[in-house]
């Protein structure tokens, strides 16, 4: 989880971009997509209802001259006095009949030429109950079923209208009956009286012809009658049916004079194109199924295959882009970030792309200038330093120059020439060695010889109440030390250690500790408060130099190191401890100021 | 095309012309008579009729399939004048493509196609042996002494009767058995007389019963060669004309418009007696309330023309083999099946109801059995019987061409113009049309 995070962290950049530009393409692929097949969609519609009202007009008058046959031979069978006397006589002898038979085959013969072209069964059946067919096999319908057929009762009901009807085996119950449209129409005298009926039979499938070039997969016709029943269709299962919300939609197309009309039939999406058929009283309905269609027209699952395709290549080479530029850059953070406060002197490494290649080198530079700058910064202070300490060193207080000389006075005034002698010596071999460069470094035993000259003059100066012990390991005699290292603690022992007590020791132990040189300046005197602190310089006049205790220890830190330094610990009435602490410096090897 | 159509049509009496337009949607199924005539694998046959020629030609495939099962039948049904139709516009472009292996053909117009296409068809001389069939038949199938089709149905006909009826007027069969039409019409009358029953349905444009008298007497429309009108001159004619002009003035006719109406008639009992052919049988036994009511007689003769006898034909078809690729594999089909298979002849009767004219399958065992419906009356055989007794006559080329000239002249005599001027007027009428 951590983990995870963690690499979330680092890797945020890229997660955001890469994710942003996914949904991005994913976004515009399937908008342009869906907008794409939608469009195309409409077009295509918009077109085909078109094109498709053009190939209406054809059928509608392919139609129209059919009706126009079918009413013209209706009218000639109403006129005919033979027809109309064939229907209505009653029965008479053989001769009679026989010549009623014959006239009436032969008109129907001439009549029947008028609708020659068309594949139409004829029967006309009169009120005496004769009936007469040019060819029953269009609709097989026995005699006896006629006159109570449900087309012959609409007829009836309406009798100076032509109106077309479907019929079949399964719809009116008689066997043996295919699929016919009928065309039926009452006979009617001048009185208004009905004296027969006549039948114009078609099959379904002949009437189809009239519009079956213009269907296809998905693109269904269906004629319905003003009923809803479906008449004739290039669907075999649509035949008969009786489908009010068909003649529904049919009629909203035709009342608001609309182009075509979306539905949904049988729980799909169609496309509604009707065509009133004024003449035969039908409606001529295209039954589009859009989706089918549609798919013919634009392949869905292949556009969308490409489309993923071409999104999946896209994320890859976004995901390989992105990560490529992202990931220097991560890396660059990644290595600044773990860059500590003091390392000035580290560099980044520098690769990836251009950006942070010049991001990577602008960071180094930075660095070194920063790193160069406080290099130099911390030269100059030391330089400072030294240079403050050097003055400092080389101010031999005039206070200790006259107090020495005014003691050497008062020996040569007690006639104590040896004494005074010695004293003077003393003084000019400590200023001797104090006098001259501060940086020199001077080995332990020049030092001790110092040391031992100061203690010399002090005690001539104030009497030998504190006595002075040397404790020097031989082997640390050759090992350089910075001059005047150890004086001021001596000095600072003698002036503040015995103001209490009137007399005591000092020790003075220089030792070598692991790789330290260990130099101690014991006293047995009054003590301090502070602890380890270092205390604050005196009163100027008893110095010896300008080096005092505590510049002592900031020259030991400026030489060498923090880890080396001036130690101080002591106890009221106990004494107090000095512990120099500096490196091992073998002779002449050590750094030269 | 059209009028070639329009012509054809016009030859038709009941069929009408509105086929002109007629389905094409077979077309398919029949492109199979494939290329190189040896072995063909697939043969197919263009027939109408599903409950009598498709059902026969369905046993003969059967039987045939038992022991050449390598050969397919495609038996394709197709209406009568589609078929001409077809036929007509496939023979007169030259292109056999689309046609059948073997298609049948009424007799009446066999010879119309076998003159106008003398090409067209396959000689099966060598195929069928002539003397086992009908001689009626051999005549409408051959051309020049060459025989190219297969004899199938017998049209031979007989008088059916209502025996109940008849026993009101006082008659019994063995009153009809050897009688000619105007006893018919006598006793007609009595009939009528005593159950008020009319004897006979005719339809006034079709002349099948003047067709049948004058086949009795081996008589035709035309003449022997088949092609010269014999109307004015031709004596049987002018006694059926006769016949037929008595029978309505005696008041025993029931006309009717159609088939339908015409078999309903007998299935109702309006019309007592029918002289048609024997494919009338399972109409009049469809009606099985009427079962033993019925007998068959032979048919009238007529009295005055002295060579007319008690038999005569009406429709019956035969089976041909077109000159395209696959002929040998169809004609060997035909040879062994309705050109020899006696027990094949036996199933059509027992199956199909249909009696075949070929000889040797008189004597077997369904030619023999009785019929309970016609009151134990061994119909077949009686059919088979009268089959052999048939006038040969040539149909030649215009039948239909001159029943039409006929039917309206028919009325013209039944509205009492003479006989000779009707007949007269007829002949040149035919001369000047079918020349």
């Amino acid at each position: 989880m951590r983990n995870v995070l963690d690499r979330f962290k680092y890797n945020g950049l890229f997660v955001k971009m890469f994710i942003i530009m996914v949904v991005s393409i994913v976004a515009v692929s399937i908008t342009t997509t869906w907008m794409t097949i939608n469009i195309s969609g409409r077009v295509f519609m918009e077109t085909f209802s078109i094109t498709n009202s053009k190939i209406t007009t054809q059928i509608r008058s392919g139609m129209d001259s059919f009706n126009y046959s079918i009413v013209l031979t209706s009218n000639k069978i109403a006129q005919s006095g033979v027809i109309k006397q064939f229907l209505t006589e009653g029965s008479g002898d053989s001769n009679s009949m026989a010549s009623s038979y014959f006239q009436m085959g032969q008109q129907m013969n001439r009549i029947r030429s008028s609708v020659d072209a068309y594949d139409i069964g004829i029967t006309v059946t009169g009120v005496n109950g004769r009936r007469y067919s040019t060819d029953r096999s269009y609709w097989p319908v026995p005699d006896d079923a006629l006159g109570n057929h449900p087309i012959t009762k609409r007829a009836l009901a309406e009798p100076r209208k032509l109106m077309y009807s479907y019929d079949d085996a399964e719809t009116s119950g008689i066997p043996g009956i295919d699929p016919t449209i009928i065309a039926s129409k009452a006979l009617v005298d001048r009185s208004g009286v009905v004296y027969g009926m006549m039948y114009f039979a078609v099959r379904e499938p002949y009437f189809a012809r009239f519009y079956d070039s213009n269907t296809s997969l998905g693109n269904d016709v269906a004629i319905l009658d003003k009923r809803g029943t479906i008449v004739s269709s290039n669907r075999n299962d649509w035949l008969g049916q009786c489908s009010p919300e068909l003649l529904h939609d049919a009629e909203a197309i035709e009342e608001n004079n609309l182009d075509y009309k979306n539905a949904n039939i049988m729980g799909k999406d169609h496309l509604l194109l009707s065509e009133q058929i004024v003449g035969l009283d039908l409606y001529m309905v295209n039954v589009i199924d859009k989706k089918e269609v549609l798919g013919q027209l634009t392949d869905t699952k292949q556009i969308a295959l490409v489309v993923m395709a071409i999104v999946i290549v896209a994320v890859i080479i976004v995901f390989l882009i992105s990560r490529r530029m992202t990931k220097s850059l991560t890396r660059l953070v990644k290595q600044i970030s773990t860059i500590s406060k003091y390392e000035f002197d580290r560099h980044v490494k520098v690769d990836g792309s251009y950006e942070t290649r010049q991001l990577g080198l602008a960071f180094n530079a930075m660095m070194d200038e920063l790193n160069d700058y406080v290099g130099r910064l911390v030269e100059t202070q030391k330089q400072q330093r030294n240079a403050e300490l050097e003055a400092l060193q080389q101010q031999i207080n005039p206070h200790f120059i006259y107090n020495t000389l005014a003691s050497v006075k008062f020996m040569v005034q007690q006639g104590n020439k040896e004494k005074a002698a010695e004293t003077i010596n003393a003084l000019i071999s400590l200023l001797q060695n104090a006098i001259g460069n501060v940086s020199e470094m001077i080995t332990v035993q020049q030092e001790l010889d110092n040391m031992k000259n100061y203690v010399f003059i002090n005690q001539v100066r104030y009497g030998e109440r504190i006595r002075v012990s040397y404790f020097i390991a031989p082997d640390c005699l050759d090992y350089r030390i910075p001059k005047l290292m150890i004086q001021p603690f001596i000095e600072n022992a003698f002036f503040h250690a015995f103001n209490e007590k009137s007399e005591g020791y000092i020790y003075i132990m220089v030792a070598q500790e692991g790789s330290s040189l260990v130099c101690e300046v014991v006293d047995n005197g009054d003590g301090m408060n502070i602890n380890g602190g270092i205390p604050k310089q005196v009163s100027k006049r008893q110095l010896f130099s300008g080096i005092g205790v505590r510049n002592v220890n900031d020259r030991i830190k400026l030489l060498f190191g923090e880890e080396y330094g001036v130690t101080i610990t002591s106890e009221i009435r106990e004494g107090t401890r000095v512990k120099i602490r500096i490196p091992l410096l073998k002779p002449n090897n050590g750094p030269n100021f | 095309m059209k009028k070639l159509i329009t012509v054809l049509a016009l030859g038709a009496v009941t069929a009408a012309s509105l086929s002109a337009c007629g389905s094409n949607s077979d077309n398919n199924t029949n492109d199979t008579a494939n290329s190189g005539g040896d072995k063909a694998s697939k043969i197919t046959v263009w027939a109408w009729d599903p409950n009598f020629n498709i059902k026969a030609m369905n046993l003969a495939k059967d039987a045939y399939a038992t022991t050449n099962p390598d050969l397919t039948v495609d038996v394709v049904e197709n209406a009568q004048n589609d078929i001409v139709q077809k036929l007509n516009t496939g023979m007169s472009s030259g292109t056999t493509k689309g046609l059948p292996n073997i298609v049948l053909i009424e007799d009446y117009r066999a010879q119309s196609f076998l003159q106008a296409y003398p090409d067209m068809f396959y000689d099966l001389s060598s195929v069928i042996k002539s003397t086992d069939f009908a001689d009626y038949k051999l005549g409408p199938t051959s051309v020049d002494g060459k025989y190219y089709g297969v004899p199938f149905d017998s049209g031979v006909t007989g008088l059916y009767v209502r025996t109940d009826y008849l026993e009101k007027a006082g008659y019994t069969m063995d009153d009809l058995q050897d009688i000619t039409w105007d006893q018919y019409i006598e006793i007609g009358k009595k009939v009528k007389e005593a159950t008020g029953k009319d004897w006979i349905s005719l339809d006034p444009n079709d002349l099948g019963i003047i067709r049948m008298m004058i086949q009795s007497a081996g008589s035709w429309y035309m003449n022997e060669d088949g092609k010269t009108p014999n109307i004015a001159n031709n004596a049987a004619m002018k006694e059926a004309f006769e016949v037929y002009k008595n029978m309505m003035d005696a008041n025993i006719v029931k006309p009717n418009s159609d088939w339908s109406q015409y078999v309903s008639y007998f299935n109702t009992g309006d019309v007592a007696s029918v002289p048609t052919g024997n494919w009338f049988t399972p109409s009049i036994t469809a009606e099985a309330s009427q079962s033993g009511k019925w007998a068959i007689a032979p048919i009238p003769k007529l009295a005055k023309t002295p060579n007319s006898v008690h038999a005569t034909n009406l429709g019956g078809s035969s089976w041909y083999v077109l000159n395209v690729p696959g002929k040998e594999a169809a004609a060997e089909f035909l040879k062994s099946t309705l050109a020899s298979d006696s027990d094949l002849y036996q199933k059509l009767v027992t199956d199909v109801g249909a009696i075949g004219t070929y000889k040797p399958a008189t004597s077997g065992e369904a030619y023999t059995a009785t019929n309970e419906f016609f009151g134990g009356q061994k119909i077949v055989q009686d059919f088979a019987k009268w089959t052999n007794e048939i006038p040969s006559v040539n149909y030649g080329m215009n039948t239909y061409a001159i029943e039409d000239i006929l039917v309206v002249k028919m009325q013209d005599y039944l509205n009492g113009k003479s006989i000779d001027d009707v007949l007269k007027d007829a002949q040149s009428q035919a001369d000047a049309q079918v020349k």
